[in-house]
């Protein structure tokens, strides 16, 4: 009895032991969460490559970052490889968990809020050389706690891209490209045959959410400090949106059988599709034979309205040669690299000095930096990411769902996040 | 012969024995309780700490926060709540239908497939045993192509002339399909109105998604073979003497199967079960694979639930919770079970029945 | 020194015993009903082959031809393009080496670790055997969805996040594997081991030069479930790696169906990757069909 008791105390004793090695471990690795160390400095162990992850739009993309990063790499001499993540938010997340992240990688307005709150980012924006070259509104969609995070590498709006062969097989003329909501909605019906539908679009917020703003709406305010999800504007917008889908002349890509709304327009199951600048290097590289153009959304109840997009480049806290990490990145945000990633994959510069340029390179492009005007940014609070899932999640089946409470939902779990 | 020389030497050999006991089993302890146990204390740490990912969990900055986790789980309100309660119904309606469905399936083809008059039956075997070996990647990969909108199901329901749904991408519940069907398209208020969990009754009711029904049918496919095996096994060790006296009761044979043979199974049975149960709570890779949760929520699972809080929304705490939780629930549900299909002693009053009819023939 | 220990006839099973009435000439009904027996199993077994039929022919289509005529076994067009850019384009070698890599040091270290811990609970007497015997069971019954983040944490904080190491170590012994192996144990008469201890040899010899050898069904059985086992693990490689040079293959085909590599309806590619990571496992099946089917009589002992 007296030895089998000794072999419990032992074998608890072992786990304890075993348990108190691991903290021991642990909290010697972890150190705290201050984003840059703690005399301000950049790290910079020139011995390590930096591993950069993107999550990509198509091979257009990823062969245009590669191509940009190994130039760098050749003249600054530090390796770098370039990674295409498969879901970049989980990627980060266990990156960042494990302490062994990526150097530098795509950071959207809606993610910068939980990383940079537990210290996982490195703030270097104001360590940029080319700071002030940046859009004030870009800039801003990356400022947390007053500090500027990271450099807005390009950023992007939706508007309306027309099959120009299939336009004109309708009848249509250039005089016919809609500018209120009937005329799209006729337009769509004219273009809707047995064999395609007029409009075809992804069924998530990032879409329909032009549809909210034309009408005056939005998720929330300009600052992200109120939640305005179940407004009237809003309701109308998806209201609208719902008409389309049940008179047959909207569908949602996944409908009829695409990935996304470019896949739909470049396999020509649809007419038109709402797309952001992305859209030109997919149909460059993967459907170059569809001739199409380029036309600023309709105007809602509310007027001109759109969505903006826009990722920035961040930076581990934890990376081992941030020196090197801000060179690339400085290099990836400068005129020449940032015009070639939009001649490669469409999207508009970050930096005012290289507007002029890219509105001459891109004429018929132009429609997406005037959107930059009137469009309305995605919420970036902490946490408005799962919302907008729950939301895209609901608008799924918005054909035979209530507006009404689909938007009462999202107000409910916005009003959650900023108590 | 000397006894006590023969003790001594058996206890010398015990003895050595106990430092090589330990030492054969070193590997397995440490690595097992390395990878298993302590993993296990460490999730149930971090679902009571607020733990935020950045450093170890059992950093001083970490504080314990009580059952906050938990709470937000089970009422908090919010969309925590409201996404476990999607998960929870999905899974709870893919359980009820995969295990019945294999369950009977697999022992539908061991019956078949053990009849002595059965020729080809190793071919037979293999047929059914293959999909369970495959990956369950390799799988899904597949049944998204056979079960895409244009795909070989589709077009095979059109032969018959279904117009097949798109299957991958459909998140309208089957349930409620088929009460549409019948004209009921919203439910009654007292369902409408009252929710668990943060779902409605009437949306608890929805049923399985055409997307969830695919996957019920993957499931299906991939694990009959396995219980197969199992059942064809316990089959053969059925003792032909007491089917033979039911024969000369004159049983018929759905009677023999059902009062003689399936009773016999029992232990089988319960194996089956008890592994159809456990995997189907736990499905997790074909989401991760397949649709991550789409479309429309309705393919969440509590294991992907919990990976996805984790992993994706750095809520640790959160996700360790939900996963502790379903294991409560695996454990319940295991009991339950077996609670169910135990042996009940037989009562006294049919015990005079048997005893007065002695049996025949059937001896061991 | 080592006698062969001759398996102990099995008793006749009901199916021969049965046999002999079939003897006779068999009346319509009973043809009928074979018939229809047929059939049934027939068509099941149609059914059961026919996806991974489709999943061979689709991989050697177009992709049009594969979105066009999913259900045809017979190419309009036979393309290899699926393959190509399967092996020219992409990391699947790599995936492939990884896979191979992991699967043999695991499956290795099964065979071993578990006959080990096996033969010590089913024949060496120590103090605490029952209690790490108990502990088996309770751990077997920890579902693994639990483990999945918690092991995260652990490999993380021992250090070996990201490596071969992390992908290896902790699949090393599985307790399945181990209840497996001390059943078998238990099942083999202890007199040819109790001979030899008399005779003086030690533990470790005895156990290695005269029980492993005995214990060949059972170990090929171990084999062929870690071999499943760790080719098809995800979760496990999920949480324990995430550099693309340690992808193994069903992380990649993975990836691969999310439409990293691939659009939406890239199938060939996405099928024909899907494909080849069958095959490994294919074959060990067809080899060993005979031991899986035989050895769930161990199962339902439990």
């Amino acid at each position: 009895m007296q030895r089998r008791n000794s072999r419990w105390l032992i074998g608890a004793g072992l786990l304890a032991v075993g348990s108190l090695t691991l903290t021991a471990c642990g909290s010697g690795s972890g150190f705290g969460d201050t984003a840059t160390n703690t005399d301000g400095k950049l790290t910079s162990d020139s011995s390590q490559g930096l591993n950069i992850l993107i999550g990509s739009s198509g091979d257009a993309e990823t062969a245009s970052v590669n191509a940009a990063v190994a130039a760098w790499s050749k003249t600054s001499g530090t390796d770098a490889k370039v990674s295409v993540a498969s879901d970049l938010n989980q990627q980060l997340a266990q990156g960042f968990a494990a302490q062994k992240p990526a150097d530098v990688f795509y950071l959207s307005t809606d993610a910068l809020a939980g990383y940079a709150s537990n210290g996982s980012l490195l703030a270097y924006g104001n360590d940029l050389k080319n700071r002030d070259d940046f859009y004030p509104s870009l800039v801003n969609s990356f400022t947390y706690e007053g500090d500027f995070y990271c450099a807005p590498k390009d950023f992007s709006t939706l508007q309306l891209l027309i099959n120009t062969d299939l336009w004109s097989q309708a009848g249509l003329t250039d005089a016919d490209i809609p500018t209120t909501w009937e005329e799209l909605a006729t337009v769509s019906k004219t273009l809707t045959t047995g064999s395609q539908v007029g409009l075809a679009i992804g069924g998530e917020y990032a879409r329909l959410g032009a549809f909210m703003a034309e009408a005056g709406g939005s998720l929330m305010n300009a600052d992200s400090t109120k939640a305005t999800a179940n407004s009237s504007e809003n309701v109308a917008g998806l209201q609208y949106a719902q008409t389309l889908l049940n008179d047959g002349v909207m569908s949602y890509a996944s409908d009829i059988g695409a990935g996304w709304g470019g896949e739909a327009f470049g396999k020509q199951l649809s007419a038109m599709t709402i797309e952001g600048n992305w859209i030109t290097g997919a149909m460059k590289n993967d459907f170059p034979d569809v001739n199409y153009t380029v036309a600023e959304l309709p105007a809602g109840p509310g007027g001109q309205g759109t969505l903006q997009f826009t990722n920035c480049w961040g930076i581990a806290a934890d990376s081992p040669n941030q020196a090197a990490a801000l060179d690339l990145v400085e290099q990836l945000t400068s005129k020449d690299a940032q015009l070639t990633f939009s001649e490669d994959f469409g999207p508009m510069p970050s930096i005012m000095s290289a507007a002029d340029e890219w509105k001459s390179a891109n004429p018929t492009l132009v429609p997406f930096l005037a959107g930059a005007d009137y469009a309305k940014g995605v919420p970036n609070v902490k946490g408005s990411a799962d919302v907008v899932s729950d939301l895209n999640a609901q608008l799924e089946s918005l054909n035979t769902g209530d507006p009404q409470a689909i938007l009462d939902s999202v107000q409910k779990n916005l009003e959650a996040l900023l108590k | 012969m000397s006894t006590p020389v023969r003790t001594s030497r058996r206890s010398s050999i015990r003895g050595g024995e106990t430092a090589s006991g330990w030492l054969f089993t070193a590997p397995m302890i440490v690595l097992l309780g390395l990878f298993l146990v302590v993993p296990v204390l460490m999730a149930l740490w971090v679902s009571f700490s607020d733990w935020n990912g950045r450093g170890s969990p059992f950093a001083g900055t970490v504080s314990f926060v009580g059952g906050a986790n938990y709470a937000a789980l089970l009422g908090g309100g919010g969309l925590a709540e409201q996404d476990f309660g999607t998960a929870l119904r999905n899974n709870a309606w893919y359980v009820l239908l995969v295990v019945p469905i294999q369950t009977m399936l697999s022992l539908f083809l061991a019956v078949l497939v053990n009849r002595q008059i059965l020729r080809g039956r190793g071919l037979f075997r293999t047929a059914f045993y293959f999909p369970s070996v495959t990956s369950s990647v390799a799988i899904t990969v597949l049944w998204l192509f056979l079960f895409s909108s244009s795909g070989a199901v589709n077009k095979l329901l059109a032969f018959i002339g279904i117009n097949g749904p798109n299957w991958f991408n459909d998140p309208s519940g089957v349930l409620h399909n088929i009460l549409g069907v019948f004209g009921i398209e919203s439910g009654p208020a007292a369902l409408t109105g009252n929710s668990f969990l943060g779902i409605s009754f009437w949306e608890w009711l929805a049923g399985p998604s055409v997307a969830m029904s695919a996957f019920i049918l993957m499931a299906v496919f991939t694990t009959s073979g396995t219980f197969m095996l199992l059942f064809i096994a316990a089959l053969q060790n059925l003792s032909g003497d007491v089917v033979e006296a039911a024969v000369m009761d004159g049983a018929s044979g759905w009677q023999r199967f059902w009062q003689v043979t399936l009773p016999q199974l029992r232990p089988t049975l319960f194996t089956v079960l008890t592994l159809g149960l456990i995997g189907a709570w736990q499905v997790f890779d074909q989401i991760y694979t397949g649709t991550q949760g789409g479309p429309g929520k309705t393919t969440l699972t509590p294991a992907y639930l919990s990976y996805q809080t984790a992993f994706t929304n750095q809520a640790w705490g959160q996700g360790a919770a939900i996963a502790f939780i379903l294991f409560v629930i695996i454990v319940c549900f295991t009991l339950f079970q077996r609670w169910l299909l135990a042996e009940h002693a037989v009562s006294a009053r049919r015990m005079r029945l048997y005893v007065q009819a002695p049996t025949s023939g059937g001896t061991k | 020194m080592s006698t062969t220990i001759r398996p102990t006839p099995r008793t006749p099973s009901p199916s021969t015993r049965l046999k002999s009435l079939s003897r006779e000439p068999l009346p319509t009904r009973a043809i009928a009903g074979r018939s229809l027996l047929y059939a049934v199993l027939i068509v099941l077994a149609i059914i059961y082959v026919a996806p991974f039929l489709i999943q061979v022919a689709t991989s050697f289509k177009t992709d049009s031809d594969a979105a066009s005529n999913p259900m045809s076994l017979i190419p309009a067009t036979w393309s290899s393009a699926a393959y190509e850019r399967l092996f020219l384009n992409s990391d699947f070698p790599v995936w492939f080496k990884n896979s191979a890599i992991v699967t043999v040091f695991v499956t290795l270290g099964r065979v071993f670790f578990n006959s080990l811990a096996g033969y010590a609970l089913a024949r060496l007497h120590f103090r605490g055997r029952n209690v790490i015997f108990a502990l088996l069971i309770a751990v077997m019954s920890v579902p693994g969805v639990v483990l999945l983040i918690p092991k995260f944490l652990v490999i993380n904080q021992l250090g070996i996040y990201d490596t071969y190491v992390a992908m290896i170590v902790p699949l090393l012994t599985d307790a399945a594997g181990v209840f497996i192996m001390k059943n078998f144990f238990e099942s083999i008469p202890a007199s040819v081991e109790e001979q030899a201890r008399i005779d003086g040899a030690g533990t470790f010899r005895v156990f290695w030069s005269i029980v492993l050898p005995m214990a060949r069904p059972a170990l090929v059985t171990i084999i062929i479930l870690s071999f499943q086992g760790s080719w098809n693990e995800l979760s496990h490689f999920i949480v324990a790696t995430q550099s693309p040079e340690l992808t193994t293959l069903t992380k990649g085909v993975a990836s691969l169906a999310s439409g990293q590599l691939s659009q939406g309806t890239q199938y060939p590619l996405k099928l024909a990757a899907a494909a080849i990571m069958t095959i490994p496992v294919a074959i060990m099946f067809f080899i060993f069909q005979k031991r899986i089917m035989n050895t769930t009589d161990g199962a339902v002992k439990e």
